[in-house]
């Protein structure tokens, strides 16, 4: 009965949390039009980036499927690994956590040159197939240390806490998100100052609309694997930066497009998406870290090492389970960075124009398949996008 | 298995002029006009002996006996400039020279290991270059400038051990065991890849000092190295070894850091006490042990996956670091400097530690073993390294002993049936 009302009161706790971080600046219920494409793009765009993001989705549930399927196999026959070890009860849970995603290395790597294949054919991206292997290869370092560091510090709590490890292993991930946040900016290579001082000036009067004008806008350079558009913001407090790659400020993009972009990641920081996907992060760990705690309970709990593998498997079927909620949420967030940008440069024509240039830019579908939307859209199609514009400027005229 | 074919006899007593050592470069010229001399007729002659043997299967006796004369008479002049010997050798290759080589009696070569003799030679080209030195190229690129090919000399462990008894013999006479060895292996290593190369045997180089240089000292090092492995090799480690060690390296650097301050508080501490504290000892000790784990597992010399904290009897390449003793207070104080030949040969044996876990990460992933020459050639070079940080961070104050030494667990050749060789 204890047990039951304190479930309750969690989830209650839980709710709250999520509805407080799902609040948005954009006005409730606002209405979007519909969108025909095909006044934006022509009908043969629309077919070849239909068929362009197809296949790289396919790829991509594909590689999901094979990644469920190693770890699945791994989960089952992982823990013979063990005799590889020296390293003690968390060295070998270590090792075994590193091999597990090792082993999804390996399985996911045709998928990773076909999409290397597609986006070459496809002009969107020059990158070299044995560049590719290597830099996916070493980028599973990284990845190796962060399993390494996730496992030391779910062991030790389990070996310490035992079945309760994951009420303060949650916490502690999520503190550890935060600092990682924090200092994601140094983790991000070839940036520089903004060389174009237009674009410069344009982003300290954009900084200081948005009310965040300690924040730097940075260039990076990207242009020597990548020929699509993008910029990202990142940081927390006094490391947070705009960083703007320079294939947006090659000449294809206009001062009052480049604008919009600046004006949209300044809404990410504006309205504390990056402290706000930590708690997100936090209200995901709680759940799933309980989950993992359970499934491993039968192979003595994440306390030993022949767990790991089954650990694995259950994080990571949890972690693809909830893709469309992750999906929602950034959706949610793009969506109010676009309003922010708007309201930042009352150029709706400007924005129409720039998304429609990022498709044609980038082959992006502006309409996807539901599935597809569900799974992978991280940001509004492009056509919910100019949508915003339209609803935004009849808000405006109507005021 | 039987006995490599070409085997380096070592009968030299150690002792050494100073008059012949102070000028040994200038003593060499006629040796080194001679032997250049004899190499161009030693070209042709291989050419000839390939040629022979590819057709036939086996060398003419003619020329192997040439060409065994000639990879013999190298061996006594580099030996005799390297001073691993310290008589002036004869000019005909002649048997007796206190580091000899025997080559054994031609015999049935695979024609296929004759036809692609200088390809398969390629991976023992690469490690002669770090057991025994050789000119090498490289590309270096300055600031936006254009680039360039450099070429330059790689120094190898023979080299390095050269210079250091050149200066040891000059001041003792004598010529330090383990630098003597040092060179042997080199040279032995060169001369069996030469008799290879020159189609004399079809045996690969073998890199095994036990296999080069015979029975090896046995020694009561402070600080010694025990190997227990079964050369066994799990694919999927050896294939991502190098990442699965980035956080072990990471550990690792943290723990570099605390260990370079507290070896400095042990360094005083030791200096106005003539012996370590047992604290900071064994900190020290659990690090450099640590390091040693850390560095099998990268170079391919064990197995498993070691632990985070260099616990004593935990790894099969275990490092026994005995506890601490009274120390000379003078080889305290200027420790640092005392260590710099043994940072230079050490140096030296860490290109042939990264030499031996490259090859043998291609031979371990195809095979799933270890070679055990490889193995044991990287034991050594590890064994030397951790007693060369065991040396600085004051753990001992005996020095690193250069070359190689019995080492528990380092399976030796079965003693085999001697075939007859050529003298």
């Amino acid at each position: 009965m204890v047990a039951a009302i304190a479930l309750v009161a969690a989830a209650g706790l839980w709710a709250l949390a999520a509805h407080e971080l799902w609040r948005s600046s954009v006005p409730g219920g606002l209405p979007l039009p519909r969108v025909d494409p095909h006044r934006f793009f022509s009908s043969s765009f629309l077919r070849a980036s239909a068929s362009f993001d197809r296949f790289l989705e396919i790829d991509e549930l594909l590689a999901s499927v094979t990644l469920l399927a190693v770890l699945a196999a791994y989960a089952w026959r992982g823990h013979r690994l063990l005799r590889e070890s020296a390293a003690g009860r968390i060295g070998s849970g270590i090792l075994l956590g590193m091999l597990g995603f090792a082993l999804v290395w390996l399985a996911q790597v045709p998928f990773g040159l076909a999409a290397v294949w597609w986006e070459r054919r496809h002009g969107v991206s020059h990158e070299g197939y044995v560049a590719s292997l290597f830099s996916s290869f070493f980028a599973l370092g990284g990845r190796f240390l962060f399993v390494a560091l996730a496992l030391a510090i779910a062991m030790a709590l389990a070996g310490a806490l035992r079945r309760w490890w994951w009420l303060a292993a949650a916490p502690l991930f999520a503190g550890l998100a935060l600092l990682s946040t924090f200092l994601s900016i140094y983790l991000i290579p070839n940036t520089h100052g903004l060389r174009d001082p237009t674009v410069a000036a344009d982003a300290r009067s954009l900084a200081v609309i948005e009310r965040v004008p300690d924040t730097k806008v940075l260039e990076q350079t990207v242009s020597r694997s990548v020929t699509a558009p993008n910029a990202e913001a990142v940081g927390l407090g006094p490391t947070r930066r705009v960083v703007l790659w320079d294939t947006l400020l090659d000449g294809r993009f206009s001062r009052k497009e480049i604008r919009i972009v600046t004006a949209h990641e300044l809404g990410h920081i504006a309205h504390g998406h990056l402290l706000r996907r930590v708690g997100w992060l936090a209200l995901f760990l709680l759940p799933a870290t309980a989950l993992v705690a359970l499934a491993t309970r039968r192979r003595g709990g994440l306390a030993r090492p022949e767990a790991v593998p089954l650990a694995l498997l259950v994080f990571v079927a949890l972690q693809l389970l909830t893709l469309p909620l992750w999906t929602l949420v950034s959706r949610h967030e793009e969506t109010e960075a676009d309003w922010s940008a708007l309201q930042a440069t009352h150029e709706p024509a400007t924005a129409r124009s720039l998304f429609a240039r990022l498709a044609t830019t980038s082959l992006s579908d502006p309409e996807p398949p539901a599935w597809a939307y569900v799974l992978y859209a991280d940001h509004p199609t492009i056509s919910q996008r100019i949508a915003m514009t339209q609803a935004w400027q009849k808000r405006a005229a109507g005021r | 298995m039987s006995e490599h074919p070409v085997r380096l006899v070592v009968t030299d007593d150690l002792a050494r002029k100073r008059l012949t050592v102070g000028f040994r470069l200038i003593l060499v010229i006629p040796h080194s006009i001679w032997l250049g001399i004899w190499s161009v007729g030693a070209f042709f002659a291989a050419l000839a002996n390939w040629t022979a043997t590819l057709v036939v299967g086996r060398p003419p006796e003619g020329l192997h006996r040439f060409l065994s004369l000639y990879v013999k008479y190298a061996t006594h002049v580099y030996s005799y400039l390297y001073l691993a010997a310290d008589p002036y050798p004869q000019f005909d290759g002649r048997p007796g020279y206190p580091v000899d080589v025997e080559i054994a009696v031609p015999e049935r070569q695979r024609r296929l290991t004759v036809a692609f003799r200088l390809l398969l030679a390629l991976p023992a080209l690469l490690l002669v270059a770090s057991l025994f030195g050789a000119p090498s190229a490289g590309y270096n690129r300055l600031g936006s400038g254009r680039g360039g090919g450099t070429f330059y000399y790689a120094f190898g462990v023979a080299h390095i051990a050269a210079i250091l008894g050149w200066f040891a013999a000059l001041a003792a006479r004598r010529m330090p065991r383990g630098l003597r060895d040092a060179v042997a292996w080199g040279v032995a290593y060169g001369a069996q890849l030469w008799a290879y190369l020159l189609v004399l045997t079809s045996r690969y180089p073998d890199c095994d000092p036990e296999v080069l240089l015979g029975e090896l000292p046995s020694r009561d090092d402070p600080i010694a190295m025990r190997i227990d492995d079964d050369l066994r090799r799990s694919r999927l480690t050896v294939f991502f070894r190098l990442l699965l060690a980035f956080p072990h390296l990471v550990w690792l650097t943290l723990w570099a850091v605390l260990a370079f301050l507290v070896a400095i508080a042990n360094w005083l501490a030791t200096l106005v006490r003539g012996e370590s504290p047992e604290a900071l000892h064994r900190f020290l000790a659990a690090y450099v042990r640590y390091q040693t784990h850390v560095y099998a597992f990268i170079l391919l010399v064990v197995n498993p996956f070691p632990g985070f904290v260099g616990r004593a009897d935990s790894y099969p390449a275990e490092l026994e670091v005995a506890a601490r003793a009274r120390q000379n207070r003078w080889t305290v104080a200027f420790r640092l400097l005392l260590a710099l030949p043994a940072w230079l040969a050490a140096s030296a044996y860490g290109s042939v530690l990264w030499t031996v876990a490259f090859l043998a990460w291609f031979a371990a992933l195809v095979t799933g073993r270890m070679p055990r020459s490889l193995r044991n050639a990287g034991a050594h070079a590890l064994r030397y390294t951790a007693q060369v940080n065991g040396y600085t961070f004051l753990l001992t104050d005996a020095y690193p002993y250069t070359g190689p030494c019995r080492m528990p667990g380092l399976t030796a050749l079965a003693p085999a049936s001697t075939p007859a060789l050529v003298d």
